[in-house]
């Protein structure tokens, strides 16, 4: 029998903002972008519309000391730790501090990017060698195990559009071997000039600069940014330090669909169906079980319709979130983001609506207007990505 | 959790000194040396030029024109070198449960080239995004990467990219370890790739971390690493599944471990931390005595930092043995492959394993007072190796040890 794996802290940044009361009021509220254009090298040619974190002060969280010469990513990082789970590093004895793993698509992507700018237009023998330590993947979470003195598990997970799901999957893995007895994981990604550029150039952004989840005509997605973390340990290390579960991590599912459409994701669904049925198979319970979905729906139209074919044959009668409407495609952080909105829904009782009605792709019950008075035991949250990357959490309401 | 053991059954390798597993194997038993002026890019202006580059691939050996073209080249490494993998252990896609084949890579930078090519194309284009072409972007993320390799080896179980820097192949593989070992999936393809990387010379220079003619892990007069390129593979099975099949068995996988330094991104911690954390963990994790090691393979980069620091590690855990285990760097002959190394260096253990021969460390002539073991150098020696451990450390202090033994059915 495995044990079980609880979360008992959790902490986010995002555009929803940066404490659970502040994410549960913006997820009553309409969804807020604003326009982004001009970056450190570069400027886009016309200004988009993207669900930035406008006020953004890592400063006022995390003091001054040592944030010099840690870019976006990083901040965003040990802002989301300091938030919530600062408080397990101080109270631990050294060497026992937490693990971390962070799932993130690009990683310092800005910096990467910068540097190889920086070296074109100066030359690349007078690029900062101090710059270069960011351009590594796993330079955020490595900062973090820095910052708080943390000598277990520094690991980095980067499935795309999954990542921040398979870091659980990968902590989860470590707590059941017994490597470590807490981690801290999540999800993480920056809005950068190049990724911005990229998904354009992949013809995934929504020219009119709305995200209109599993929307007919879906134009595309809205880019996103954030990094949500949370504290994974076994029951019994929760219950032998005291700590109190704010949900059960009852399955989790992480599979791949080779199956490609014209726009990269299998229109049958193969793969987010299995999914699905594999994370509710792990936990012991029916689908029928699931009180709401968290889906992986980001406006782009494959994507979607993939996922709705899929919830409409296994789920027909289920309650469908679409938290990406308010929080926009944060990429590798996306499906910690829609965990930690799935967190604070189940806490109040609640599945928050997209705030707009609209003609959708297939039938199913996507939530438009909050409902209250809810009250959901299991919810699943989903994450589909163009490259075949499949993925299902099965959360357990312990509040 | 269920526990199965683990076993290699099929390699796979793309290297600076060849392309496939005997040709990789042949060269380093004879010491070759794989360092050479860098051809990918213009390298003046630096202050050293040299790198580690695989001069014998041919994608299209592996690939379809059509998935050349829509692959960087860390893909195409890891591609071929799983395919070799799959081909050497006698595993066909077809008769597999696809949904119990797991891929676990890991990267260093991933298809940083794509990157080069899309940002030097904006600066041609005056910065314009339609300077870039479409299809262009969604080969950059490293994520791709073990996306094509699932999908070359007909792979739907966990799929996974660990970009954890140089130490990434370890940790990729003691993931997959890990699947195999709880009885989530029976195979798993798992390894490293990396290409050659402008933004690593280029930041390894800056950080006057390079060698200016040869990588000389261990030597008094060594003066740093020589970034290089190539994947390494590794057929992993449950011990359950390898023998129903009747398969050809190169090694156990014993255990790994990981631990990190939590001191500086750029260079190691002195005191060793990460890397005693990582090394005792292996053990543990592989139940093997310090005793019965017989060999160990570096991460022995050749920079002043990393082979004094890592003598300490191997002197602290092993102590008086420490001296008389076998230790070389097989880095003195392909450079230093990032993501890729340590794949390549589990592939060079489980032949070393396999073959009762330990590679050497080439370019080794001075010894160094502060790194006084016995480093294999030169020249090939023919060594029963029962238990062999592998070490790799990585920017941000992320360091591995993986174990590996004989298999004794």
């Amino acid at each position: 029998m495995d044990p079980k794996i609880v979360i008992t802290h959790a902490g986010a940044v995002s555009c929803l903002g940066t404490s659970p009361d502040a994410v549960a009021a913006s997820l009553l509220a309409p969804p807020k972008t604003t326009a982004v254009k001009d970056f450190e090298f570069h400027s886009l040619p016309e200004a988009r519309q993207a669900f930035a974190i406008g006020n953004f002060d890592p400063e006022a969280i995390l003091g001054k000391k040592g944030l010099r010469t840690k870019d976006r990513a990083t901040k965003l990082l040990l802002s989301a730790i300091e938030l919530g789970c600062k408080g397990l590093y101080e109270s631990a004895p050294d060497g026992r501090r937490p693990g971390l793993c962070v799932g993130t698509a690009f990683g310092s992507v800005a910096s990467i990017g910068d540097f190889l700018s920086d070296a074109i237009v100066n030359g690349s023998h007078n690029v900062n060698p101090q710059a270069f330590a960011n351009t590594v993947i796993n330079s955020p979470a490595s900062n973090a195990n820095i910052r708080y003195a943390a000598h277990a598990l520094s690991s980095t997970v980067a499935t795309t559009f999954n990542a921040g799901l398979d870091a659980l999957a990968y902590a989860i893995m470590f707590l059941r071997r017994g490597y470590e007895q807490c981690i801290v994981a999540g999800g993480l990604e920056e809005i950068s000039y190049y990724g911005i550029v990229g998904l354009d150039r992949s013809g995934l952004l929504s020219v009119q600069g709305t995200l209109l989840p599993f929307a007919k005509d879906g134009s595309g997605t809205v880019p996103g940014e954030g990094c949500a973390v949370f504290c994974l340990e076994t029951e019994e290390s929760a219950k032998a330090r005291g700590a109190v579960p704010v949900a059960e991590i009852a399955g989790i599912a992480s599979c791949f669909d080779p199956k490609r459409g014209a726009s990269g994701f299998n229109p049958g669904g193969d793969g987010a169906r299995h999914a699905m049925k594999q994370a509710c198979e792990a936990a012991g319970i029916p689908l029928s079980a699931v009180g709401f979905v968290a889906a992986g729906a980001s406006g782009v139209a494959a994507a979607d319709n993939m996922e709705a074919l899929a919830l409409e044959e296994l789920l027909p009668a289920t309650p469908v979130a679409a938290y990406k409407a308010k929080t926009g495609e944060c990429i590798g952080a996306s499906p910690c983001v829609s965990l930690a909105c799935a967190l604070s829904d189940m806490k109040h009782g609640r599945i928050s609506g997209t705030g707009s009605r609209y003609p959708l792709c297939r039938e199913i019950d996507l939530v438009a207007d909050t409902r209250h008075a809810v009250s959901a035991e299991y919810a699943l949250v989903n994450s589909f990505s163009c490259d075949g990357y499949c993925g299902s959490i099965l959360l357990k309401n312990r509040n | 959790m269920k526990k199965d053991r683990v076993v290699v059954t099929g390699l796979g390798v793309v290297s600076p000194i060849g392309t496939g597993t005997e040709a990789f194997w042949n060269a380093a038993c004879k010491g070759i040396n794989g360092i050479a002026p860098i051809t990918a890019f213009d390298t003046s202006g630096f202050r050293t030029s040299v790198g580690a580059e695989v001069k014998d691939f041919s994608p299209s050996a592996f690939l379809s024109p059509q998935q050349i073209s829509s692959m960087g080249r860390s893909s195409q490494f890891a591609c071929a070198a799983a395919k070799m993998a799959m081909g050497d252990a006698g595993l066909d896609t077809a008769k597999l449960d696809p949904y119990r084949v797991a891929v676990s890579m890991g990267t260093t930078m991933g298809e940083p080239q794509i990157l080069e090519q899309g940002i030097e194309m904006l600066y041609r284009g005056e910065g314009a995004p339609g300077a870039v072409p479409a299809d262009l972007p969604a080969q950059y993320p490293c994520g791709v990467i073990s996306a094509n390799v699932a999908r070359s080896v007909g792979a739907c179980g966990p799929v996974i990219m660990i970009p954890t820097a140089c130490a990434a192949g370890n940790y990729a593989i003691g993931y997959a370890f890990d699947l195999i070992a709880t009885g989530i999936v029976d195979v798993a393809m798992a390894g490293g790739s990396d290409p050659i990387s402008k933004i690593a010379f280029t930041g390894f220079n800056r950080l006057l971390a390079t060698a200016k003619e040869l990588c000389r892990p261990f030597d008094k007069n060594r003066d740093g690493m020589c970034v290089g390129e190539g994947a390494g593979v590794l057929a992993l099975e449950s011990l359950t599944h390898a023998k129903n099949r009747g398969a050809r068995i190169y090694a156990e996988v014993l255990g790994y471990g990981l631990g990190c330094d939590a001191f500086k991104m750029t260079i190691p911690d002195p005191s060793g931390s990460g890397g005693i954390l990582a090394l005792k963990r292996a053990l543990a994790n592989a139940a093997v005595a310090p005793e019965s090691v017989d060999y160990i393979s570096a991460h022995g980069t050749g920079t002043e930092e990393n082979d004094k620091t890592e003598t300490l590690i191997i002197k602290t855990v092993f102590g008086n043995r420490a001296k008389s285990i076998p230790v070389s760097s097989i880095k003195s002959m392909i450079g230093h492959t990032m993501g890729a190394a340590s794949a390549i260096e589990a592939a060079a253990c489980a032949l070393m394993v396999s073959r009762g021969v330990v590679l050497p460390t080439i370019n080794y002539r001075e010894p160094d007072p502060e790194c006084d073991l016995d480093y294999v150098p030169n020249t090939v020696r023919n060594a029963g190796v029962r238990v062999a451990v592998s070490n790799a450390y990585a920017f941000g202090g992320n360091n591995s040890t993986l174990v590996l033994g004989k298999f004794g059915g």
